[in-house]
């Protein structure tokens, strides 16, 4: 049993309703537990501060009313909340990290040993995984996806700050465009060109390079011209 | 009935009279429609010049005299040139002071004077760049759209020039130890090189016209995808250049 379930069980204890059993195994988990002990100590001041005041105070001429009147107050505070957020249950790992836990030592051991099993397993079957794609050559015919992902990558700069330049470019007068145009599409020639070699030869590294080298001259023209 | 000078001189002479007025009236308007301005500054021990223009000629040339002059015509007479000193040397940024223009800067052609040993960095959006014989670390031409670049007499460890469109022509020498970068997009390029110069090539140009001319040596160079790479020594193959065309010509000569 945890904390939390001996505070559930203070209340009980300090109102003397308890059961005999569940009374010692508090007290001697209140021997050892000094927050259940001071939150016990707290709730014992307060019942017997109530207890001591009983009848000092008159109760106001129509308690009934002032308890509808409180209520109605705290429905209507609520109800547009309560619309707009359906009553969720917290979820597990709110429940889990808002827990309080204690285990015993043999709890505890065991739990650092299942860790450190699982992590000794997976590390030895990564690294031996690791080796493999070391040593084992690179698979014939398949496309290789590293100059894909940064094709796709440069396209999408292009296509951003195509939009820049666009935003700007009626700015411009004629010759300026007229140069501008005529230069992106001499790069364009040489992507178009390279992709073209690429599909005849998908391993020619000229053209792999002239591709790679065009893109970046593009974007770079892009966002020089993005700001003019 | 005929109609000639001789028939009747007065309405020529009046005609003649009424054009040269014209003409002197209207040369001083077109002179004033360019600003030019002229500045000179003290070089410093290494001397650093960089200039970012948007359009126009850049003329770079040395001489003997411990300063940088600056001489800049100016077809937009709002256009601003706001030239700063600073720890690495002197800065023109054309494009960063006219900002507030819109992109209407107008072509600036500027002549720059300064020590041999000075390094410059230039850069222009379209328009001519010439270097004649700087000798300092770096030399750096870029064109971002057209435009040729001329490079004569430049012996600099480092040399980088590119552009989109235009031709690059290179006559100098490649230093030991050097990186010599030429790129352009569609034009000749053209490297022109005393006979000892050492140096290791990689060419390459999509259209396979690469011409090493009297550096070829079939032993120590190799041709790669068809034809579209050249790579190799040339000497002691201690410089190392680096040149691509999409679309246009590489070729060597030797001076």
């Amino acid at each position: 049993m945890n904390c939390e379930k001996y505070q559930m069980l203070l209340s009980d204890f300090v109102d003397g309703t308890l059961t005999a059993e569940d009374c010692a195994r508090l007290e001697l988990h209140l021997g050892s537990c000094p927050d259940c002990t001071d939150t016990g100590n707290d709730l014992r001041m307060i019942v017997d501060f109530c207890r001591g005041q009983r009848g000092q105070y008159e109760p106001p001429p129509n308690e009934r009313a002032m308890w509808l009147r409180i209520s109605n107050l705290i429905e209507a505070e609520q109800g547009p909340l309560n619309q707009l957020q359906p009553a969720a249950e917290p979820g597990w790992l709110f429940r889990l990290m808002h827990r309080s836990w204690q285990v015993s030592f043999p709890q505890l051991a065991s739990i650092v040993g299942t860790v450190v099993v699982v992590v000794a397993l997976g590390t030895g079957f990564g690294v031996r995984e690791l080796v493999k794609t070391a040593v084992a050559p690179p698979a014939p015919n398949k496309p290789q996806a590293l100059p894909d992902e940064r094709h796709r990558q440069q396209q999408e700069m292009i296509a951003y700050w195509n939009q820049r330049v666009d935003l700007n470019k009626a700015r411009w007068s004629q010759q300026m465009r007229d140069t501008f145009d005529r230069n992106v599409g001499v790069i364009d020639a040489a992507v178009d060109d390279s992709m073209k070699q690429l599909k005849v030869n998908p391993h020619d590294p000229v053209s792999e390079d002239i591709l790679n080298d065009a893109l970046n001259d593009k974007v770079a023209l892009l966002k020089e011209f993005s700001d003019y | 009935m005929k109609l000639s000078a001789s028939d009747n001189p007065r309405p020529v002479k009046i005609l003649s009279a009424v054009f040269s007025i014209l003409i002197v009236l209207t040369a001083p308007s077109f002179a004033l429609a360019q600003q030019k301005v002229s500045r000179h500054y003290p070089a410093g021990e290494n001397v650093r010049f960089e200039l970012k223009n948007v359009t126009g000629t850049i003329t770079v040339e040395t001489w003997n005299r411990d300063e940088i002059a600056v001489t800049a015509l100016m077809d937009n007479r709002k256009a601003t040139i706001n030239p700063r000193m600073t720890e690495a040397g002197l800065v023109i940024d054309i494009v960063g002071d006219n900002r507030g223009l819109g992109g209407n800067v107008g072509d600036i052609n500027f002549k720059i004077q300064l020590p041999a040993r000075s390094s410059v960095d230039l850069e222009t959006r379209s328009g001519q760049i010439n270097v004649h014989n700087v000798q300092g670390d770096l030399v750096r031409a870029h064109i971002w759209t057209s435009g040729d670049i001329q490079m004569l007499g430049v012996n600099a460890s480092r040399v980088f020039a590119s552009n989109v469109e235009g031709n690059i022509f290179f006559d100098g020498e490649f230093v030991a130890g050097g990186t010599y970068e030429f790129k352009s997009g569609r034009g000749t390029i053209s490297l022109q090189l005393p006979a000892s110069c050492g140096f290791h090539v990689v060419a390459t140009s999509s259209v396979k016209r690469i011409s090493m001319g009297p550096f070829w040596d079939e032993r120590r160079m190799q041709l790669l995808s068809d034809g579209r790479r050249i790579t190799g020594d040339v000497g002691d193959g201690r410089a190392s250049v680096t040149i691509t065309n999409y679309q246009g010509n590489i070729q060597f000569f030797r001076r």
